[in-house]
């Protein structure tokens, strides 16, 4: 009998550390699936769903808002825009990041704590208040164009209800995201290969183009990954600074839900952004690899 | 290697030298006027503990740090002022700093690159420097992916590829295991002769020190407290602190009156007269282990009591107390020798040439 019992054992332990893990699995499966994949279904079912003029269902099927989004260059139009927005925006944040989050990552002591939390510190503030803020600097008669007029120019700069304020005012907002998810990344820089590097021959530019560069790509990549999704699912900002002239996914999903009542179509719209998201996430473990 | 110029040919003597090197951070002097001739082809290695200012010093010379007063000529070259990568200095770090997402070719090939140097004569080169360091074949590997043995290796192809002024190292052999430590050691030293390159090698460890360099220069608290051939420094050690930091040794504190020394109860000879508080110094192997009574023909003797055996293989360590005094005692071990019990009670025998005798710090 204690041979036996000895022999089972050790299954029986890892059956048993198998069965835990599943256990501590389930409240975030629970979660994840009343929180979100029953919500996307239901934005599924409802993006078929057939629609009388008020807005009210009718409880009959249609795909009629597939076929329009399909057809319709507005659409087409539209995410090309959403697409092309946020690309523009990731690229500026990690321009003006990158620089940030080096200088960052080579300091120590008292002065790095001290700078981290004054790049998070934005995050402290919600980004309504963020984007007023940016509206009195931006608008004809705000800040920079005051000065500009100061200075003695004629027309104030068109900063703002433009996509050039769309794109200041997010690349500023998802800065602090981009400079953490860079300092995440950048784990495999070592300032003794810098040295090698440098004894070998090579100036300070060619240090970064073949040593920092290529090493900080992990950071990079996770920091333009998630700027690109906070960009794309972003919408108060484009509201605000865009003034009802910028088109964008998220904007038009708010419109097409609260103002116009078509929800078959603004679910549409919602599960096209979750589309694309997937998109960006597949070819962000694609470049994982590439590099990793 | 085989051209050389006037200043070189005109001073083969002081291939690198250091003129009253200084590295000041704030008030403290991690270098304080360094002065330091190194021959062409010689291997030097920089002894001393941690902080004592030998990585400074290195790191001066591959010019990773800047320097507060004095200068670093090489070849005739004032370097003092010159960026690293324009010095050629071939330098292997402790943590190898291998370019992890590079091959190992790619990390070899580096240097050459940066010296616009064509891919096919890269590549013969690259093919020749792995060959010396015994890595043919490893060329399409990625650093994390060999051993540290190899790792350092592909380290030292990296530095010596672009023939070097100087080889650097600085503690090479700290992050391998014992007996690899021991292979390296042979594999550098071989490498270093056969090509000539001037070496500057960065240690704690004396054994390292003694076995591989040629000339051994030891420093404490940022200055330079020796510099000698390995038997220089252990058989005439210019500081108590050398002789203490270079091999083991017995450290007596003792009163010099005229050609005697008084130490905790015993009177000995030592090699030359001395008065006023002094530290006496003799090495454990070179005192001789004989029954009470048994005196040898040396000029220094003391009875005493063994209090404490050790066997350490190799080496019998014994304990004995003779006075006030323990002498720390070292006998090399033989099959047929029998070991002495605690208790026994011996006479110790030492030459007056073992006495090292020191003014003792202010």
């Amino acid at each position: 009998m204690s041979a036996a019992a000895t022999a089972q054992g050790p299954d029986q332990s890892r059956r048993g550390t198998t069965f835990a893990a599943t256990t501590l699995l389930v409240p975030i499966l629970l979660i994840n699936a009343i929180g979100f994949m029953l919500p996307v279904a239901n934005l599924a079912v409802i993006s078929v769903s057939e629609i009388r003029s008020s807005g009210a269902m009718t409880g009959g099927w249609s795909i009629a808002k597939w076929t329009t989004v399909a057809t319709d260059p507005f659409y087409w139009e539209l995410l090309a825009n959403t697409v092309r927005t946020s690309l523009i925006v990731t690229i500026l944040t990690l321009i003006v990041s990158y620089p940030i989050a080096l200088c960052l990552h080579r300091m120590s002591g008292a002065w790095k704590s001290i700078l981290l939390v004054l790049v998070i510190s934005p995050l402290l503030l919600s980004s309504v208040v963020r984007t007023y803020g940016w509206i009195a600097i931006l608008s004809d008669r705000g800040l920079v164009n005051s000065a500009l007029a100061a200075l003695g120019a004629q027309e104030p700069l068109r900063l703002m209800f433009n996509q050039n304020g769309v794109i200041i005012g997010l690349t500023e907002i998802l800065m602090p995201y981009m400079i953490l998810a860079l300092l995440a990344g950048f784990g495999r820089l070592d300032p003794r290969v810098e040295e090698a590097a440098a004894t070998l021959g090579a100036p300070p530019y060619r240090v970064f183009w073949r040593v920092v560069l290529p090493l900080s790509l992990p950071g990079v990549a996770l920091g333009s990954l998630l700027t690109f999704v906070l960009a794309i699912s972003s919408f108060i900002t484009p509201k605000l600074l865009g003034g009802g002239r910028v088109f964008l996914l998220a904007t038009e999903v708010y419109d097409q839900a609260i103002v116009t009542l078509d929800w078959p179509l603004a679910a549409t719209l919602s599960i096209i952004v979750l589309v694309v998201f997937g998109l960006a996430l597949a070819v962000y473990t694609r470049i994982l690899r590439q590099i990793g | 290697m085989t051209i050389q110029n006037g200043d070189e040919a005109a001073a083969p003597d002081r291939f690198l030298s250091l003129q009253a090197l200084t590295k000041r951070y704030g008030d403290t002097a991690a270098v304080d006027a360094v002065d330091l001739d190194v021959r062409k082809g010689e291997f030097l290695a920089m002894l001393g503990p941690s902080g004592c200012g030998k990585t400074t010093t290195l790191r001066m010379i591959a010019g990773l740090v800047p320097t507060t007063a004095g200068q670093i000529v090489v070849a005739g070259r004032d370097l003092t002022n010159v960026p690293p990568y324009q010095r050629d200095m071939g330098l292997v770090f402790q943590s190898y700093a291998l370019f992890p997402h590079m091959s190992v070719a790619a990390n070899v090939a580096f240097g050459l690159e940066m010296r616009g140097m064509a891919k096919a004569d890269i590549r013969a080169r690259v093919a020749e420097a792995l060959q010396l360091v015994r890595l043919t074949g490893y060329e399409d590997r990625r650093p994390g992916q060999l051993s540290g043995g190899q790792q350092q290796r592909v380290a030292l192809a990296r530095a010596l590829v672009i023939r070097p002024l100087i080889l650097l190292l600085d503690e090479p052999l700290s992050n391998l295991d014992a007996k690899l430590r021991e292979e390296m050691r042979n594999e550098i030293r071989d490498i270093q002769r056969r090509l000539g390159t001037t070496a500057l090698f960065v240690t704690h460890d004396q054994d390292e020190a003694l076995t591989m360099a040629d000339r051994v220069v030891v420093m404490n608290k940022g200055r330079i407290e020796q510099t000698g051939t390995p038997e220089d420094l252990y058989e005439r050690p210019r500081t108590a602190f050398v002789a203490a930091f270079v091999g083991r040794t017995n450290r007596f504190p003792g009163t010099g009156a005229g050609d005697v020394v008084h130490v905790g109860g015993v009177t000995m000879r030592c090699a030359r007269p001395v008065t006023g508080p002094v530290e006496v110094m003799i090495r454990p192997h070179r005192i001789h282990l004989d029954g009470a009574g048994d005196r040898r023909a040396d000029d220094n003797h003391a009875a005493g009591t063994i209090i404490r055996t050790t066997y350490a293989g190799n080496v019998v360590q014994y304990d004995v107390q003779a006075g006030d005094t323990v002498f720390n005692v070292e006998q090399s071990t033989d099959a047929t020798g029998a070991i002495v019990g605690v208790g026994t009670a011996v006479t110790l025998s030492w030459s007056v040439a073992n006495t090292l005798v020191f003014e003792a710090a202010p």
